[in-house]
C-alpha cells in the first residue's frame, strides 16, 4: 500500500485577483501513508496550496489528481466527499454546541425527518476511542481546551472517512508538551493508512515527524527530500537561501533610564459571562525594556490589551497608569495622547483599511498632528512626504504609496502598520503578535525596529503565542494562564521552552511574592 | 525619485480606477445596445429613436432647460446619500427627509414672515436644512447608542415622515380649493426666480454648484473626509486609531439631512406652487441613493450621474412626443442595466483577472 500516489500536483499555479502569485508551477507527489511536510517561511504559499488541494480555492492553471482521477473541486465539500480532510490553523467550531453536534454537523445521521442523536453518539464514540482520542463526545466545545479542541477538528475529518488529513500549523497553539502528544497521534493515524500533510514553519518539529519534505520558497517548489536526507541546515538554507538571522540578543543596548515606568497595572480584574477572564493582574512595563507576555492563546490576552489600549474602558476594575497618567474612563485617543503605540494582532481586522491607499494608512494614528495638516485641510503633499520616507525606510516593497494596501504581501502591510505606530513616536508599545503570519525577513525587520524603540527609551510590552519570539526578544517574561499570572521571570536569558511551557499548561503556579516582582522589580 | 514613480500611471485593465471607468463606459454601452434592440421591436425607425434620446434634449432651449432645473434637487439627494454611504451608514432616510422638509418649506414659503424677495427664500431653506439636519440624526444616533440596525429605522422613519407630513398638511396648511392633498400656495415673495430663464438657470444651481465643490473638499481634503473614509471602509481600523465611531455618524447624518433639506427647497420654490407631501418630493430620496451608486459616493461623479439620468429621461420625453408607440419609461430599462452592471461585482472580473495572471507571471518572470 506504502509507496501507491494517493495525490499529485502537476504545474499548479495560483494568482490572487489582487496580481499576487501565490504559487508557480508546482509540483508535488504524495505517498499514501506517509507524513509529508510542507515547509516554508510564512508567505511562501504554503496555505493557498493547501486550499487549492482542499477545494477552498482553484488554481488558475495546472491539474490535481487524487487517486488517479484528475479532480476540480468546486468546494471544499467536493474535497471531503472524495476524502481529504483539514484541520485549520483557526478552529471551525461552534462553541455552544457539544462536541457531537460539531462533528455530525453537514452529515448527521438520521431517523426519520429527526436527528439521530443516540447513532449520533454511538458512532462518534466509536471513532473517537478507535483512535485514543480519549474524549467525552457529550461535552460542549466550549469547556474544551485548545489542545482538546484541536482533537475535535482532527475527529471531525475522521467521521468524515478521510484519508489524506491536512493539519495547517498545528502546532501553532499548542505547548511543547502538547506537541509531543499530537505527534504520537499523528504516527498512529499513519500505522491505519491515512496521509498527512503537515504544514508548519517550525524546523524542528517538521524533522521529527515528517517521512518526507517538499520545501516551498516565493511560491516557487524547491523539491521534494526525504527527511534523512536532510539536515537542519540544509533545511533551513532551501527555505529562506540564506542562514537563520542571527542572536537578538547582540543588538540592545543597556542605557540607564533610572528604573521609569512606561506603564502600570494595578491589580487589574475583569468578568466575562460571569466567569473572571482577568485576575489579580499587575506588572509594569519599564523605559528601556521589552516586557513578553508568554501563554497558549486566550487566557486573557486579548482582554488584557483591550483594557489597557482602552479599546475596552469600562468593563475592568483596578488601575492602568500609562506613563504616570492614570487612564481610569479614558479611550484610545487618550490613551495614544499620552504615548502609546499599538501594533494589534489581527492585521487587516484592526490595523488597516484594505481597499484605502498606503498612504491613508500611513497616518491614522496621528492624523491630526500638526505636521500632516495644514490650517482647515490636511496637507496632502506632506503625508505623501511621509508615507515615502516611512516606506523607504521600513522596506515596504510597493510601486507607489497611492497603491491599495492590500494588494501588499502581509510582511509589507505589517512593516507599514509598525512604521505608522514608529511614526506615533511613542513612549509605549503595545506589540501584539508583530511577526504572525509575516515572512522570515519582515519578521526580522520588525524585531530590530522593536529593539531599535527599545534602546531609545520605549517602554514595550511584547505579546506572542511565539514562544521562541517572546524569549529572543524580551528582557523580562511574564506568563499568563487562565486570566492570571501564573509566573513571572526578571531574566528572559535564563528560561527554558519547557519551563515557560509547565507555566502556560498551568502545570505550575508561582507564589504571589515571587509574581509581584513584575510590578516592583 | 519618488515623484516621477506617481507620474507614470498605470493606464491598463489591472488598475483599480481605469477598470472601474472600463466597467462604467461598457455598462452604458450594453445597457444602450439592449435599448436598441427593444427599440427595432417597438419602433419602426429604431435608429432615429435612439438618436432621438441622445440628442433630443439640445434641440430645444426649453428642453435641456428642464434638465437643468430638474435634475438639481436629485443631485442634492445624491449628495446626501454618498456621504453616508461612504461613512459606511446604510441609512436610507433621505427619502422622509425630503418629505418632512418639504412641510418646513411650505410653512415659511405660506406665511408672510418677510416681504424681501431675497430673504424669503433663504429662510425657507434654512428651515428646511434644519429640519432635515435634525431629523437625520436619529437613525445614526440609535444605531451608535443602542445598536440598532439603521437600515430599518430609516425605513420606518420614512413612512412615518410622509405621514406627519400628511397630517400636519391637513391640519394646518390644507388649501380649500383643490381636491388634492395639499398646502396653501406659497407667497409670491418665497419663489425662486430664474438668473437666465430660458435655459431655467436659477439660484438653485449657483447653490448645488456651491454644495458639490464643498462636498469634494470636505471629502477629499478634509480631516472629516479622512475619518469618513477610515470609517466607511473599516470601522474597526477607525476605532482602533482613536476615531469616534459616535461623533462620525451624527455629523455625517447632519450633513446629509441638511443637503436633503436644501435639495427639497430647491425643487418646491421653482417647480411647484404648493405642496402636495404625496407628490411633490415622493421618490428623490430613493433616487439619491441609485445616483450615489452611479457616482461610486464621489460628489463629481455623483452630480454627473444625476445630470445624465435627467438628461436621458427628457431624451426619452421628446421621443415620446416624436413617436406615441415608445412609452418614456423605457429610459428605467437603461437605467436599470447600467445599475446592474455597474454593482455588479463579477462583471469582467474574470476577464481583469486573467490580465493580472499574465502581469503576475511577467513580473514574477523577471
Amino acid at each position: 500500500m506504502i509507496g501507491d500516489t494517493i495525490l499529485k500536483l502537476d504545474k499548479v499555479t495560483k494568482v490572487y485577483p489582487n496580481g499576487t502569485v501565490a504559487n508557480r508551477d508546482i509540483n508535488m507527489e504524495f505517498e499514501k501513508g506517509e507524513i509529508h511536510s510542507i515547509v516554508g517561511e510564512n508567505g511562501a504559499g504554503k496555505s493557498t496550496l493547501m486550499k487549492m488541494i482542499f477545494g477552498i480555492e482553484s488554481p488558475s492553471s495546472g491539474t490535481i489528481t487524487y487517486k488517479g482521477q484528475e479532480v476540480h473541486f468546486q468546494s471544499s465539500l467536493d474535497a471531503i466527499k472524495a476524502g481529504i480532510g483539514m484541520v485549520h490553523q483557526h478552529f471551525m467550531l461552534i462553541n455552544s454546541f457539544s462536541i457531537v453536534d460539531n462533528i455530525i454537523l453537514g452529515d448527521e445521521p438520521t431517523s426519520g425527518a429527526f436527528i439521530d442523536r443516540k447513532e449520533a453518539t454511538r458512532i462518534t464514540q466509536e471513532v473517537s476511542d478507535k483512535y485514543n482520542f480519549e474524549l467525552d463526545v457529550t461535552a460542549k466545545v466550549s469547556s474544551l481546551s485548545v489542545a482538546k479542541k484541536q482533537k475535535v477538528e482532527i475527529l471531525k475529518t475522521l467521521y468524515r472517512n478521510a484519508e489524506l488529513i491536512i493539519l495547517d500549523e498545528p502546532t501553532s497553539v499548542l505547548t511543547p508538551q502538547e506537541t509531543e502528544k499530537l505527534f504520537v497521534q499523528l504516527r498512529q493515524f499513519k500505522e491505519q493508512g491515512h496521509t498527512i500533510l503537515f504544514i508548519s514553519h517550525k524546523l524542528e518539529e517538521v524533522k521529527a515527524i515528517s517521512d518526507r519534505i517538499s520545501v516551498i520558497r516565493n511560491g516557487v517548489s524547491k523539491g521534494t527530500y526525504r527527511n534523512e536526507e536532510l539536515t537542519m541546515e540544509q533545511l533551513t538554507n532551501l527555505i529562506i537561501g540564506r542562514d537563520l538571522e542571527s542572536d537578538l540578543e547582540q543588538f540592545k543596548t543597556h542605557e540607564d533610564f533610572n528604573n521609569e515606568k512606561a506603564m502600570i497595572v494595578n491589580d487589574l480584574y475583569m468578568e466575562r459571562n460571569g466567569k473572571p477572564a482577568l485576575n489579580k493582574i499587575s506588572f509594569a512595563v519599564k523605559k528601556g525594556e521589552i516586557l513578553g507576555i508568554a501563554g497558549v492563546e486566550g487566557n486573557g490576552q486579548l482582554d488584557l490589551i483591550r483594557c489597557i489600549t482602552g479599546l475596552e474602558k469600562t468593563a475592568y476594575t483596578g488601575k492602568i497608569t500609562i506613563c504616570g497618567k492614570d487612564t481610569t474612563g479614558m479611550n484610545i485617543k487618550g490613551r495614544r495622547d499620552l504615548g502609546m503605540a499599538y501594533i494589534p494582532e489581527d492585521r487587516m481586522g484592526d490595523g488597516i483599511a484594505g481597499p484605502l491607499p498606503i498612504s491613508d494608512n500611513m497616518i491614522s494614528t496621528y492624523y491630526t498632528r500638526d505636521d500632516v495638516n495644514k490650517g482647515m485641510f490636511m496637507d496632502n503633499k506632506a503625508i505623501d512626504r511621509i508615507s515615502d520616507e516611512l516606506i523607504e525606510t521600513f522596506a515596504v516593497k510597493a510601486e507607489n504609496n497611492k497603491v491599495s494596501i492590500d494588494s501588499l504581501s502581509g510582511g509589507n502591510i505589517q512593516k507599514v502598520v509598525v512604521a505608522r505606530e514608529y511614526n506615533t513616536h511613542p513612549k509605549f508599545m503595545i506589540a501584539e503578535q508583530p511577526t504572525h503570519g509575516i515572512d522570515i525577513g519582515s519578521a526580522e525587520f520588525v524585531h530590530h525596529k522593536l529593539i531599535e524603540l527599545r534602546n531609545e527609551g520605549v517602554g514595550i510590552l511584547l505579546v506572542s503565542a511565539d514562544l521562541n519570539e517572546v524569549m529572543d526578544l524580551s528582557d523580562r517574561i511574564i506568563v499568563l494562564f487562565d486570566g492570571e499570572i501564573a509566573g513571572y521571570f526578571p531574566n528572559a536569558r535564563t528560561v527554558t521552552d519547557q519551563q515557560l511551557g509547565m507555566y502556560m499548561l498551568g502545570a505550575s503556579h508561582q507564589t504571589e511574592e515571587e509574581i509581584g516582582g513584575a510590578l516592583n522589580d | 525619485m519618488t515623484e516621477k514613480k506617481a507620474k507614470s500611471v498605470n493606464l491598463s485593465i489591472t488598475n483599480p480606477r481605469v477598470f472601474e471607468v472600463i466597467k462604467m463606459v461598457i455598462s452604458i454601452l450594453i445597457a444602450f445596445a439592449i435599448t436598441f434592440v427593444i427599440l427595432c421591436l417597438i419602433s419602426k425607425n429604431p435608429v432615429n429613436a435612439l438618436v432621438t434620446i441622445l440628442t433630443g434634449p439640445l434641440t430645444k432651449k426649453r428642453y435641456i432647460g428642464s434638465v437643468i432645473e430638474s435634475f438639481i434637487p436629485y443631485a442634492f439627494s445624491g449628495l446626501a446619500a454618498g456621504v453616508l454611504f461612504k461613512s459606511g451608514a446604510f441609512n436610507l432616510g433621505g427619502e422622509g427627509i425630503f418629505i418632512i422638509s418639504g412641510i418646513s418649506v411650505a410653512a415659511v414659503a405660506c406665511n408672510a414672515l418677510t416681504t424681501s424677495h431675497m430673504l424669503h427664500p433663504v429662510l425657507c431653506i434654512l428651515a428646511a436644512a434644519l429640519t432635515g439636519c435634525i431629523l437625520m440624526i436619529i437613525p445614526s444616533f440609535l444605531k451608535a447608542k443602542f445598536g440598532t440596525n439603521e437600515m430599518v429605522v430609516s425605513l420606518m422613519l420614512n413612512s412615518i415622515y410622509s405621514g406627519v407630513a400628511m397630517f400636519i398638511t391637513r391640519k394646518y396648511l390644507l388649501t380649500n380649493t383643490t381636491s388634492t392633498i395639499g398646502t396653501k400656495d406659497y407667497l409670491a415673495t418665497a419663489k425662486i426666480g430664474y438668473i437666465y430663464e430660458p435655459l431655467r438657470i436659477s439660484p438653485c444651481l449657483l447653490l448645488l454648484i456651491a454644495a458639490t465643490i464643498i462636498m469634494y473638499l470636505v471629502m477629499f481634503k478634509s480631516r472629516l473626509g479622512y475619518q469618513i473614509r477610515l470609517a466607511g471602509t473599516n470601522p474597526k481600523f477607525a476605532e482602533y486609531s482613536g476615531i469616534s465611531a459616535f461623533k462620525l455618524a451624527i455629523v455625517t447624518a447632519m450633513i446629509a439631512g441638511t443637503l436633503c433639506g436644501i435639495g427639497a427647497s430647491c425643487q418646491l420654490l421653482t417647480q411647484t406652487s404648493f405642496y402636495q407631501p404625496d407628490k411633490s418630493l415622493v421618490g428623490i430620496g430613493f433616487s439619491g441613493m441609485l445616483l450615489s451608486m452611479l457616482g461610486r459616493n464621489n460628489p463629481i461623479g455623483i452630480v454627473v450621474a444625476a445630470f445624465l439620468i435627467k438628461y436621458l429621461e427628457q431624451g426619452t420625453s421628446v421621443l415620446y412626443f416624436v413617436d406615441r408607440a415608445i412609452p418614456s419609461e423605457i429610459v428605467a430599462i437603461v437605467e436599470g442595466i447600467v445599475i446592474l452592471l455597474i454593482s455588479s461585482q463579477y462583471f469582467l472580473r474574470g476577464f481583469r483577472e486573467k490580465k493580472l495572471l499574465k502581469e503576475g507571471l511577467e513580473k514574477d518572470a523577471k
